[in-house]
């Protein structure tokens, strides 16, 4: 007598590997009451974890988050570090303070972007949603514009354009040396007025579905004007340099998505939903419009401080012992109150408005206010590592890259190579921190996507991304030579825009579009103030008046690139097109050839 | 889990549900209301009665919410009554409803739950 047994069956009899549970004994039974219906039964209590439950659940959450900005700021880090090392044969200073600092710098940045992400965005996403269904349109603009100030003194960047105010010299740059100083305080309010402008410029464009070629027409117009106003005024010329940097910060990780949410909820409000364009164009005015708001500022300014008198003030400052400072305004306790004072009124704004306006609750409020505590948190981590970090790191690099080629005192042997050889090395250290800085840049691989849908598959995501990051690593390289040749910041600027105006000329809305924005996207949280240190300490040690410029000619850089390489694809199509025409009718000829 | 056995639960059952798009959330919530914990929605697209009623087929949604609810044997009558009247399904065209048997359903339990029936596992 033979017997089979399937082996599965043999293995479920022993129960090999694994344990069975009825659901059943896990849940509260259910009862029924005298009718045979089935009772509710007691609302579940919350789950509760043990430690190491919680740890292992929290663990990829955050490793995946952290593994984000490690990308975004290790490989930088290194080429610098290994830049100095290998090509300039300096030690980096204080190696432990700077991994330290750029520790800071990767878990603030991870704190800042989920609560971005928990708290702000939900908050703007709300208002964009309701506010225009309830609010009349004036009131709406009025609200964008406040709203265009709070996320600029919310964004991380421009910490570190204040920051750098300290390196100038008052003697050779008084009115820069004012505007970080004294005024920077009035400085941000009027980028955070011009970025509100544009977005209240840019939400009526969707609105009324303008065309973005004349909006930008006719912002170039002041831009260029007053630029070259200011170059005539050899004191007025080196503040340009901010004024043209100070576009390139506005548009940051806060600014962006806030008031892109609040401008679509409009748009979707005024029944004129996602027309594909909708989203773009507020980010390019938000990079032109501060430069009007820096320069009209600064002419001000001019016209009621005399330099004598920023002189006196200089020296009463630097005369003050570093002790006389309370602790919150020393180093480590500033960046703390920066970090709350970047956040916090934005919270208050965007709380107020929905409780007074729109009397709406909040949403998710535990989920919010956590958001909102871990951006607050992520941004004074942000801020500790940007002093002891990222400016360090730049600065030490920017003062060291001139030892390739000249004399400069701290770096022995200096110069290490030949003129022209340590020139060449200069320029191809700043063209590929460039080109790497933008290339990880995360928000240009969603302005990549954007870009493939917009254009029918037709401009390749990773066209874009080349493109924009050819355009920045230009573009630094050609701050550094200004750095380098004290060139005039007006002559660098001026002939790129109207060339970027002539090219905006005769292409399709759609790469104008792409375009323009994409000089928003490049100048992230970690790009401009690296670029910004590098440029001041470069600018200190070849004895420049100042180290701006470098921002804004990194902006204007790929919006060139985009629009060539857009006309350049697009002519391709049409030779294409006109060389498939060609060859149908010799097909046709041959065929009947054959035939015959 | 301090041996790497794998913990099965048995005597479970799925309800799915499909409405009309938009409908699935009060589907969830009544689901909820009788002692379901959890469910997953989907959004699809529905052929079949629309086509063959002709004119009348206007009348009925093409996109459709598919709501996965999975519960314990003991609870899928009372689940499922809840959900049936909650979305009306006597009325024509409004959806269906079914259950299929699950075999058995692995995921992560809290140790706490392990602990507190420990003594109702049938371990060999």
């Amino acid at each position: 007598m033979k017997r089979t047994l399937r082996y599965g069956d043999y293995l479920r009899a022993v129960g090999a590997g694994r344990r069975e549970l009825s659901y059943n004994a896990i849940l509260p039974t259910l009862h029924r009451d005298a009718q045979g219906r089935p009772l509710p039964p007691p609302t579940p209590s919350p789950i509760r974890l043990h430690p190491d439950e919680v740890a292992a659940l929290l663990r990829p959450y955050v490793s995946v988050r952290f593994m984000d900005q490690v990308k975004a700021v290790v490989p930088l880090g290194l080429y610098l570090a290994l830049f100095q090392v290998l090509i300039l044969r300096q030690l980096v200073a204080d190696s432990w303070l700077i991994s330290a600092g750029l520790f800071a710098v990767i878990v603030g940045l991870m704190f800042f972007m989920e609560g971005l992400k928990l708290g702000l965005m939900p908050f703007g996403e709300v208002i964009g949603h309701s506010l225009p269904r309830k609010s009349p349109l004036p009131l709406v603009l009025f609200i964008t514009l406040l709203l265009g100030i709070g996320v600029t003194f919310a964004e991380p960047a421009i910490g570190a354009l204040q920051a750098a105010g300290q390196n100038v010299s008052p003697e050779r740059a008084p009115y820069l040396w004012v505007l970080l100083n004294q005024w920077s305080g009035a400085l941000v309010l009027v980028i955070g007025a011009s970025v509100g402008l544009a977005a209240v410029l840019g939400t009526l464009r969707f609105l009324y579905g303008w065309s973005l070629k004349p909006l930008i027409y006719a912002a170039l117009v002041p831009v260029i004007g007053l630029t070259l106003y200011g170059a005539g005024d050899p004191e007025l010329a080196k503040v340009l340099g901010l004024a043209w940097d100070a576009g390139a910060v506005t548009t940051g990780p806060v600014t962006v998505p806030l008031v892109l949410a609040l401008g679509i909820g409009i748009a979707a409000a005024a029944g004129r939903g996602d027309s594909g364009l909708s989203g773009f164009g507020i980010v390019t005015l938000a990079s032109l419009f501060p430069i009007i708001g820096v320069l009209l500022l600064t002419f001000y300014v001019a016209g009621t401080v005399r330099p004598a008198e920023v002189l006196a003030a200089a020296t009463a400052a630097a005369a003050m012992p570093a002790e006389a400072l309370a602790w919150y305004e020393r180093s480590p306790g500033v960046e703390i109150v920066l970090g709350l004072r970047a956040i916090l009124p934005l919270v208050i704004f965007l709380f107020l408005i929905l409780k007074l306006v729109l009397k709406e609750p909040l949403p998710r409020p535990r989920e919010m206010w956590l958001g909102i505590g871990l951006t607050v948190l992520g941004m004074c981590l942000f801020n500790l590592g940007l002093t002891y970090g990222l400016s360090m790191l730049g600065g030490g690099a920017g003062a060291l890259v001139p030892a390739a080629f000249m004399q400069v005192p701290g770096a022995a042997g200096s110069p290490l190579y030949v003129y022209a050889v340590g020139l060449t090395l200069a320029l191809v250290f700043a063209w590929v921190l460039g080109f790497g800085a933008t290339i990880a840049e995360p928000a240009l691989n969603a302005l990549g996507v954007t870009a493939e849908q917009l254009t029918n598959g037709f401009f390749k995501k990773r066209t874009l991304i080349l493109a924009v990051s050819v355009g920045v690593a230009c573009g630094i390289a050609l701050g550094l030579t200004k750095l380098i040749f004290d060139l005039p910041l007006a002559w660098l600027v001026v002939p790129p825009y109207l060339l970027a105006a002539a090219l905006t000329a005769v292409s399709s809305e759609e790469f104008v579009n792409v375009a323009w924005d994409s000089a928003g996207v490049t100048t992230g949280p970690i790009t401009v103030p690296l670029v910004l240190a590098m440029g001041l300490g470069f600018g200190n040690a070849t004895q420049a008046v100042e180290g701006f410029g470098i921002l804004c000619l990194a902006s204007i850089g790929p919006i060139i690139s985009v629009l060539l390489t857009g006309l350049w694809a697009g002519m391709r199509a049409k030779l294409q097109e006109r060389a498939a025409r060609h060859a149908q009718p010799i097909h046709h000829e041959q065929e009947i050839q054959t035939q015959v | 889990m301090n041996d790497n056995k794998i913990t099965y639960l048995i005597d479970v059952a799925m309800i799915t549900c499909i409405v009309s798009a938009g409908r699935g959330d009060t589907v969830i919530k009544a689901a909820q209301a009788i002692g379901a914990t959890g469910a997953l929605v989907y959004h699809a697209r529905g052929i079949g009665p629309r086509e063959r009623l002709g004119l009348l087929g206007i009348a009925i949604e093409a996109e459709k919410d598919v709501v996965n609810v999975l519960v314990a044997s003991d609870y899928q009558d009372a689940v499922f009554e809840a959900i049936y009247r909650a979305s009306e399904l006597n009325v024509p065209g409004a959806g269906m409803a079914y259950i299929t048997p699950i075999e058995r359903l692995a995921t992560y339990i809290p140790r706490e739950i392990l602990e507190r029936v420990s003594g109702q596992e049938d371990t060999p």
